[in-house]
């Protein structure tokens, strides 16, 4: 993992990371500080999870992006310029990103995944990937878990939005606080004399790949109980993946009628494979699944930039292993699938 | 934008978006977020309102500032930043506290949502009144390290901010502070006052000098003390702390030894405090720890490090230095304010605390540490602000659709809280309003419990400022149209000093306050309390309410100056975007820390993860 750094802080470091180095520690800072982090995707979501990134302050940050800047970009990415229209997305996205934070060193890279060798994700200390389609996100997956280096990937589709982890196997540490009773004189009543101390545990996560999780099997006893109690996302997670398979695109705000009548009969039959209950995925949704909606890219963007942040820091339990946000309940949650 | 754009929004939506007009209050972490959620959605009209300026510790997540802007208006620099995003939009930017005469209620009757992203409790609960008064839905945002809260408040349908009482900050007794201190954090509430004594405003109820009133000490403390002491510091009680320091000049060495010298020494003479307690050990400016050994190899940030006693004291003499200077150089009468980012004002405190620390055998702190506690800084994090207001533009979006869809959107997601990024739910969502409530409720009505012999109309005047949180307050007596109380300048303030018995109020009676600005009014009566040495509300529920907590003892008479009632004065502002509750996860300790199993929700059960 990260190298521990031993160079201190410099001057500048502390006054402009003192407010999260009195969260999280100098020690996290300086991993962080040694962290290399590649983004894949820069649309919305990207951007996102750049802007907190690079404000947390590791060392580098590369943006890979094969696409070009589209109008439909503009309404949740917020690193290109309106006037980039056309041009590469993360290059585009270069001159902000390094506004946010210069200490940070930012560089973009404008292959395509398809045209990168393994061993080129295996540089980073931890890869997030967003819009890439099931089997990309697999293979990258793997090359990062052959060499024992963390994975994230996530996606937002209108104000849905998924995220899951492989950190492989996770070592951090933890700090609980404790209550200690501290009687400095007889006149201290009980509940001035405890004093809180925080000891730090050190603790350890097994994550599974990707294919794991979307490959369970909803047959078994434990997956069909998580069905009578259970949140939809999941499967809207599924039935998007296989739309971008199938059609090698997302839902199209300006099909809106044609798409989400696929989206239905998709979630129809993935309904009718699994057995799922009927009514269990509500045609609400599949509504609102057009675009990037800002909001639900800060969330994803927020979620998945804070794992980084735990992942790199070893500190802090890191979220095992997917969280989804449902936007009909406008409500988010972390589940467990595939291990 | 996007809502321009067909087909990602439902259409209905889109319009309402379009036709919508939104204030944003604060500029601050989260201020700045949903800015940019707000301005990219598309949404065309946004007013934003703060009267902060931009500080380098606000660019690790107020990611619409740079380096370059430190020291600029926060509203004016985040209107041009999200500009850049969205040249569309039409932002007004006021550099301006939303207290204020200019943001009435007509003012506030003009947009759709009010969304509030501020960092203390006075500012929530005026722009919840507003928006109670003019009827509009507000959004209440706040983080705190990893966690963070969003609620809609709606009149009439949901809680307001108001409802539940908010734990009181904490406050702690004046005799511990001036005479027992037993925890560091007293030590600093100690240096903080000295440092308003020596060159900030002046406050009687900061008085840093042996408390010789001390109930514990009872009795025989003054004379033997005094006997004793003769008038070797220059009565040690009688004169003001500030005065005495200008008189010797401010000299550091000859201040150390009265404060940290004589005043330990008067301590002791005190001898009831010392039966159960270590004493203190008075220290002298020229045999000081650590004088001969040099500093520790140290590895961290420096202000990490914990100074030596004797790096006090020359931190202390140094900062004494720099801060008389700065004052003299003032026009007369006036004062320093004490600030945790200004340096002089954070050495003085730290080397202060820690002086006084080791004097009463209690563990020593880093600057970095004692900054902490002094400022009250709660930490905060971009990621933390980001999902938060992802959240609240989400929540935004939901009430426009709820203008022309009553959906279940309302009932089933009021509030939803962030703890580690891990957003969840409560089961209960919609959280009527509390028909108690002295803000919302159709006849607002509160108790105050005082002293009517002891209270005067000023001290009535801060208990409306600060427990009911008016900003200028009348008041009537109730059936007679008695003017008590008038915002108007002038009009009442001969009566300042008399009692409220003076004056005419007795137990049992009621005041009809009310605050114009605020278009609040509440019925106050008033409850004779022969015990109480300043004044109380008392609701219906049980529960505390946000009243203060005395602070100093009474020292009826052998100070020199009399107890004057009213709140402590140990408090700041928090720095943060915080202050809030956090309502999830029934943790024991709703701190910043996350829970210690991650739970989930789903539809009505409440599961285990991991």
């Amino acid at each position: 993992m990260v190298e521990n750094n031993d160079i201190e802080l410099s001057e500048a470091e502390a006054e402009q990371y003192d407010r999260q180095i009195r969260l999280w520690g100098l020690e996290s800072q300086k991993r962080l500080r040694a962290s290399k982090v590649l983004i894949i995707g820069i649309a919305g979501l990207g951007a996102e999870i750049a802007k907190n990134v690079i404000l947390s302050g590791v060392k580098s940050v590369c943006l890979l992006d094969n696409e070009k800047l589209k109008e439909i970009d503009l309404y949740s990415q917020f690193l290109a310029p309106p006037d980039k229209i056309g041009e590469n997305r993360a290059e585009a996205s270069l001159t902000r990103a390094r506004a946010l934070n210069p200490m940070v060193e930012i560089t973009a890279e404008t292959k395509s995944v398809d045209d990168l060798p393994d061993s080129y994700f295996t540089e980073y200390d931890i890869v997030c990937a967003t819009g890439l389609k099931q089997e990309q996100l697999e293979r990258i997956n793997n090359a990062c878990r052959d060499s024992n280096k963390k994975f994230l990937c996530g996606d937002v589709w209108g104000m849905y939005g998924y995220m899951f982890a492989d950190l492989v196997d996770h070592e951090y540490s933890e700090e609980i606080v404790q209550h200690k009773a501290v009687k400095r004189s007889s006149d201290e009543t009980e509940k001035n004399a405890r004093e809180t101390v925080s000891i730090t545990v050190k603790r350890r996560a097994i994550y599974v790949p990707l294919q794991n999780a979307l490959s369970v099997d909803w047959m078994k006893p434990e997956y069909r109980s998580r069905l009578r109690r259970g949140d939809p996302s999941y499967f809207v997670m599924k039935i998007l993946l296989r739309f971008k398979d199938e059609y090698n695109r997302n839902p199209d705000p300006a099909k809106r009628k044609e798409d989400t009548k696929i989206l239905l009969r998709m979630r129809d039959e993935l309904v009718k494979e699994l057995s799922l209950p009927a009514g269990f995925i509500v045609d609400e949704l599949l509504l609102d699944v057009f675009g990037t909606v800002s909001g639900a890219a800060a969330v994803i963007g927020g979620v998945i930039g804070q794992e980084v942040v735990k992942a790199v820091s070893q500190r802090e339990p890191p979220h095992n292993n997917m969280f989804f946000f449902n936007p009909v309940k406008c409500v988010g949650f972390v589940e467990l699938y595939g291990q | 934008m996007v809502a321009r754009v067909a087909g990602v929004f439902e259409e209905k939506l889109t319009e309402a978006i379009a036709n919508s007009k939104i204030l944003v209050v604060g500029a601050g972490g989260i201020g700045c977020e949903i800015l940019k959620n707000l301005v990219l959605t598309g949404f065309p009209n946004i007013e934003i309102i703060d009267l902060d300026t931009i500080d380098v510790s606000n660019l690790n997540r107020q990611f619409l500032f740079h380096k370059e802007h430190v020291g600029k208006s926060k509203a004016q620099v985040a209107k041009d930043s999200a500009l850049s995003f969205n040249p569309n939009v039409n932002i007004v930017a006021h550099h301006d506290s939303v207290i204020s005469n200019d943001y009435g209620v007509s003012y506030f009757k003009q947009f759709q949502i009010v969304m509030n992203a501020l960092d203390n409790r006075v500012a929530r609960n005026h722009v919840n009144r507003m928006c109670l008064a003019a009827n509009v839905p507000l959004i209440e945002t706040g983080t705190a390290g990893y966690a963070g809260q969003v609620e809609l408040i709606k009149k009439g349908l949901t809680q307001c901010y108001e409802c539940q009482p908010k734990a009181p900050q904490k406050t702690f007794p004046g005799c511990t502070i001036r005479n027992t201190p037993s925890e560091p954090i007293h030590c600093i509430v100690w240096a903080k006052h000295l440092f308003n004594q020596l060159f900030g405003e002046e406050d009687p109820d900061q008085d840093v000098s042996p408390d010789t009133a001390d109930p514990e000490a009872a009795g025989e403390a003054g004379a033997s003390a005094l006997s004793s002491e003769g008038n070797t510091a220059g009565n040690v009680e009688r004169k003001s702390t500030r005065a005495w320091a200008a008189e010797t000049n401010y000299e550091p060495e000859k201040l150390f030894s009265k404060l940290f010298g004589d005043d330990i020494r008067y301590l002791l003479s005190m001898e009831n405090l010392w039966k159960k307690r270590r004493p203190p050990t008075p220290l002298v400016w020229d045999n000081l720890p650590g004088k001969d050994n040099p500093p520790a190899q140290h590895s961290g940030l420096p202000d990490q490090r914990v100074w030596s006693v004797h790096e006090c004291a020359q931190v202390f003499a140094a900062s004494c230095d720099a801060l008389q200077k700065d004052l003299k150089s003032r026009p007369d009468g006036d004062h320093l304010v004490w600030d945790k980012d200004e340096k002089s004002a954070m050495d003085f405190v730290t080397a202060c605390a820690n002086i006084r620390a080791h004097i009463f055998n209690i563990p020593l702190k880093s600057r970095f540490e004692i900054k902490s506690m002094a400022g009250n800084i709660i930490p905060a994090i971009a990621t933390a602000n980001a999902i938060v207001a992802g959240l609240a533009v989400l929540r935004a979006q939901a009430v426009l659709r709820e203008t022309y869809r009553p959906a279940p959107v309302f009932t089933c997601a009021l509030r939803s809280t962030i703890a580690d990024s891990c957003l969840s739910r409560r089961r209960v969502t919609l959280t009527p309003p509390n028909p108690k409530c002295y803000v919302c409720a159709p006849k607002p009505e509160v108790g105050l419990a005082c002293n009517l012999k002891q209270l005067t109309l000023k001290d009535l005047t801060s208990a409306f400022k600060e427990g009911l949180n008016m900003q200028a307050p009348d008041a009537t007596v109730e059936g007679k149209g008695l003017v008590v109380l008038s915002s108007e300048p002038g009009e009442t303030d001969h009566n300042n000093d008399k009692t409220l018995e003076e004056i005419g109020l007795n137990d049992g009676c009621a005041l009809l306050v009310d605050d114009f600005l605020q278009n609040y009014e509440v019925r106050v009566r008033l409850q004779q309390e022969d015990e109480e040495k300043s004044w109380r509300l008392v609701t219906d529920t049980d529960a505390p309410m946000p009243a203060p907590k005395e602070e100093e003892k009474p020292a009826n008479g052998s100070n020199g100056s009399d107890p004057k009632p009213g709140p402590s004065t140990s408090r700041t502002r928090e720095d943060s975007d915080s202050d809030m509750e956090i309502i999830e996860e029934d943790d024991d300790e709703p701190a910043v820390k996350p829970p210690k199993r991650r739970r989930t929700e789903m539809s009505d059960e409440i599961v285990n993860l991991c």
